[in-house]
């Protein structure tokens, strides 16, 4: 795939991002529009105490990621992808943090948030990887 | 001239710029996860968190039921709500925990969330000790404005009646599972003048309100007499009783 499609994945994929994150960002102050279907793990995992980060909610921290993300995709330089290149891999393991933090400790899932972590967030890594791959390549030709 | 054949070029190593986004991404990583699992551990600062309970960080059922909603004194839900329903009620009583485990969770979520309908839990004593002591507790985490949250927990630990299951234990248990709850503070008032007080008040309301048994149920509109609903204990049943409370 081209540089300019993984590109246009990567935005993509950010959009997604950003508005998951700032659905859950919304949530989060406003609990009563939370919509789950899961039995209230939703409800269960965005009321532990693990849903905030030193006075900050993890999905802020969510939405603020994956706007920055969303600006470096459609800023195209070479800083832009090594910069993504460090958003991702950090949103990846903090991604499996909480993935690990939802099955074996608090013992509940949020859909929402596993729609992040277990599909948006790899895809992000993924095209951000490739599109990294096909830069070198070009570089070495 | 012929031309000038290539040197093979040599093998590259990573791009420097990679290295270094992969440096910054694991010690921002780490920093993060090291961070929640620090913060979260305990009594670190993150006290502030609203609504947290027990060593695992999972949030009882009860707690998260009523997570978000306005709490008054015995009251649950918006206070500019003017339709309120009166829940007579023993801790004690399995018909109470039947209400609470089948049809209260639909009403707050279809009701008292939106701001439709407030719920005032007016507790009664009359099942034995048990209920007296659950009762003297959830009151005085009213006065915290954490009484929904206590009773619904007392409701989660109901054991035989009057088989003296309200232990010490079971109310340290209860009042630990509230996030932001001053337990020592409710123990203390759970004894006072002031919760005693509030007890006869409701005993006398009841009687005015010729309450028969628990759970009984009147609906208030605004400053009106209150009626009673007489309904199933699901939320088909009060749900058609709720309506015609709002319409009226």
């Amino acid at each position: 795939m081209s540089d300019r499609g993984l590109r246009i994945g990567q935005i993509v994929v950010s959009v997604a991002g950003v508005a998951l994150a700032a659905y859950l960002t919304y949530v989060h102050y406003q609990p009563a529009a939370l919509i789950c279907t899961t039995g209230g793990g939703c409800e269960t995992v965005q009321q532990s105490k693990y849903a905030v980060l030193a006075g900050i909610p993890v999905a802020v921290l969510g939405l603020a990621a994956w706007t920055g993300a969303l600006v470096l995709a459609i800023w195209d330089s070479e800083l832009a992808r090594t910069l993504l290149l460090a958003i991702a891999l950090i949103a990846l393991a903090f991604a499996v943090y909480l993935v690990v933090l939802q099955l074996f400790v608090i013992d509940a899932v949020c859909t929402w948030c596993m729609i992040n972590d277990l599909a948006i967030t790899p895809i992000f890594v993924v095209l951000t990887l490739l599109r990294l791959r096909t830069a070198e390549a070009r570089a070495t030709d | 001239m012929p031309p000038v054949p290539k040197p093979p070029s040599a093998k590259k190593g990573p791009n420097r710029n990679v290295v270094i986004a992969i440096v910054v991404a694991a010690v921002v990583a780490v920093a993060l996860i090291a961070g929640s699992v620090v913060l979260t551990r305990g009594g670190g600062s993150n006290d502030a968190t609203p609504t947290t309970t027990g060593s695992d960080g999972s949030v009882a059922a009860p707690v998260a039921l009523v997570s978000g909603i306005p709490q008054s004194g015995t009251t649950l839900g918006s206070p500019k709500t003017l339709t309120k329903m009166l829940a007579y009620e023993d801790l004690q009583c399995p018909y109470c925990k039947k209400f609470t485990d089948d049809a209260l969770p639909a009403i707050i979520d279809e009701y008292v969330r939106p701001g439709l309908v407030k719920l005032d839990w007016r507790g009664l004593a009359f099942l034995g000790p048990d209920s007296t002591k659950a009762l003297e507790i959830a009151l005085a985490a009213g006065r915290q404005n954490k009484l929904w949250e206590v009773i619904g927990l007392f409701y989660e630990k109901q054991g035989t009646e009057n088989s003296g299951w309200v232990t010490d234990q079971v109310v340290d248990d209860v009042l630990a599972s509230v996030p932001g709850l001053d337990a020592a503070k409710v123990k203390a008032d759970a004894k006072s003048p002031a919760v005693q007080k509030q007890i006869a008040a409701i005993q006398n309301e009841a009687k005015v309100n010729k309450v028969g048994g628990t759970p009984s149920f009147f609906i208030v509109k605004g400053v009106s007499q209150p009626y009673q609903l007489q309904v199933a204990l699901t939320p088909e049943a009060f749900r058609p009783a709720l309506n015609d409370a709002l319409k009226g």
